[in-house]
């Protein structure tokens, strides 16, 4: 038991060193997609939220909606779950954990 | 690799004031349900020690082993205590800590 612990133990560093040869490239391809995709608005950029808000707003009310392209629909409902997805993440990040309350 | 798309504006504040809100509605509803949670595990305590008052009364019923004259009025005290923890009134709650204070006085 004791050997097989120290065994263990000894092969821990080319582990790790396995780990971060493996994960170093597909981190670089993540940063290399967050660095643009994933940034927070800047203040610059929430006007012009506000514009695309008023003007979805608008393109409701005027009828727009019958001449929408299925395809488009779907992508627009995919793009709205993710972004109520993010919800989810900022309450698990609030309650502390992941299932459920931890009371 | 395919180029980095530009998301546009309204989803970015969409998808960040989304995770903000998130976290304070998780932040509120933890705040709002931790006391009701150490409020039922109050109660579930009173009952347990009710159940298990009955429980060894009646073990030692059965074994006719009834060393013990009080029983009943302990297993009373006990239910009487649930009764306190599952709706407490502080008038109430007052007057009985009052009068279990004087008794033990008195017995003692």
């Amino acid at each position: 038991m004791a050997q097989a612990v120290q065994k263990l133990v000894a092969k821990v560093p080319s582990l790790l060193g396995a780990a971060v040869t493996y994960s170093k490239p597909r981190l670089a391809t993540f940063w290399y997609y967050a660095r643009v995709e994933l940034v927070p608005p800047s203040p610059a950029e929430i006007p012009k939220a506000i514009e695309g808000a008023s003007s979805l707003i608008k393109s409701f009310q005027s009828g727009r909606l019958g001449q929408i392209t299925v395809k488009d629909a779907v992508r627009n409902g995919l793009v709205a779950t993710e972004v109520l997805m993010w919800f989810y993440i900022g309450e698990c990040i609030g309650k502390g954990g992941i299932v459920g309350y931890d009371v | 690799m395919a180029p980095p798309v530009a998301v546009s504006p309204l989803i970015k504040t969409a998808r960040y004031s989304a995770l903000i809100a998130g976290i304070i509605y998780g932040k509120r509803r933890y705040d709002n349900l931790k006391p009701i949670a150490a409020e039922e595990r109050r109660v579930e305590e009173a009952e347990k020690k009710v159940r298990d008052e009955q429980e060894r009364i009646a073990k030692e019923l059965r074994e006719g082993n009834l060393t013990d004259l009080n029983p009943p009025c302990q297993l009373f005290d006990l239910q009487f205590d649930m009764l306190i923890a599952k709706c407490p009134n502080p008038t109430f709650s007052f007057f009985y800590s009052l009068f279990t204070a004087s008794e033990d006085t008195i017995l003692k």
